[in-house]
């Protein structure tokens, strides 16, 4: 028994000293490794926002929350998750209108909070009518 | 009085009706052990019971669990790309303990493969999602998760070193009462 007491010790040991070094040694990513870009037209109201982003964030919604004051952003909790209702100050409309997501210029099939965040993708929102 | 035995068979199938009564159940007690210790972050008792299940029932009823353990999943978290390496992480493990349970029966041989199991779970899950979202992402993905393999292997090894033999015990003793009892009124 001592034996197996004193191996799982060594382990959380083990275990806890690799979380120590990962935090230690890691790249702390302060600016961030990847460079995004994020686009928001709001043709009605003459918005042409464009930012670049440094982030290491994994997911669109994640670099969006983290950025909520620069981007002006509204959210609105839905079934299908977080959507875009509002950038730059700017509210859609959801009776008429909507933000519409490109992925590097091609329509995306999800929500920010599917969407991964590659180095150099260029994020566009644009206001669209249904 | 001698009551017969009658192999409760299907026809046409492999599977008698203990087969069928007894894998949803244990595909049950899977998913309930994941959602008991779900509060606790990458601490899980999946792993054990996989590899109790294989040693005890073989590997071939515990693939078929592993299947409706998966699937079930998705019932929870929708389909997400992550939930599909469960089909292939899971049946790996089956695979792994059906091999070593043919050479060793040592706790410490099921607790090592439990150790190294949790520290490549992210590693792992990280080339599925490279696949589908690109290397870069699949690289964050495995690095970002490194503390939370840290904690799955070790949580492994103690949780499998601990229960594993006990467990073992159990269930073989309630296998071999049924089919002692099935056989013999």
């Amino acid at each position: 028994m001592n034996k197996k007491i004193i191996s799982i010790l060594v382990v959380i040991l083990l275990a806890f000293g690799g979380a120590f070094l990962y935090k230690t040694l890691m790249p702390k990513g302060s600016e961030g490794s990847k460079a995004v870009t994020v686009n928001v037209i709001v043709a009605s109201e003459k918005i042409n926002y464009t930012k670049e982003f440094k982030t290491d964030e994994l997911l669109l919604e994640a670099l969006f929350r983290a950025n909520m004051d620069e981007l002006g952003l509204t959210l609105t909790d839905t079934q299908y998750g977080p959507m875009v209702t509002g950038l730059k100050g700017y509210k859609a409309d959801e009776t008429k209108e909507f933000f519409n997501i490109k992925v590097n210029g091609v329509d995306s099939m999800v929500g920010i909070k599917e969407i991964p965040v590659n180095d150099k993708d260029v994020y566009t929102f644009e206001i669209k009518g249904f | 009085m001698i009551r017969m035995y009658i192999p409760l068979k299907l026809r046409d199938s492999n599977f008698t009706v203990w087969d069928i009564v007894l894998i949803p159940m244990l595909s049950a007690t899977l998913t309930s052990g994941k959602m008991a210790l779900s509060f606790l972050p990458n601490i899980e008792i999946v792993t054990l019971l996989f590899m109790v299940y294989t040693c005890v029932f073989g590997a071939k009823k515990t693939f078929i669990i592993s299947i409706i353990f998966s699937t079930t999943e998705i019932f929870f978290y929708g389909v997400q790309t992550w939930l599909l390496v469960y089909y292939f992480i899971w049946p790996l493990l089956i695979f792994l303990t059906s091999l070593l349970f043919k050479t060793t029966n040592s706790e410490w041989a099921f607790s090592i493969l439990g150790l190294v199991y949790g520290l490549s779970f992210g590693f792992v899950f990280a080339i599925f999602e490279s696949f589908f979202y690109g290397l870069s992402y699949g690289i964050v993905y495995w690095t970002r998760g490194i503390p939370f393999d840290l904690i799955h292997g070790a949580s492994n090894f103690v949780v499998i070193l601990m229960l594993y033999k006990p467990l073992l015990r159990l269930l073989t003793q309630l296998r071999n009462q049924y089919i002692g009892n099935r056989k013999v009124a």
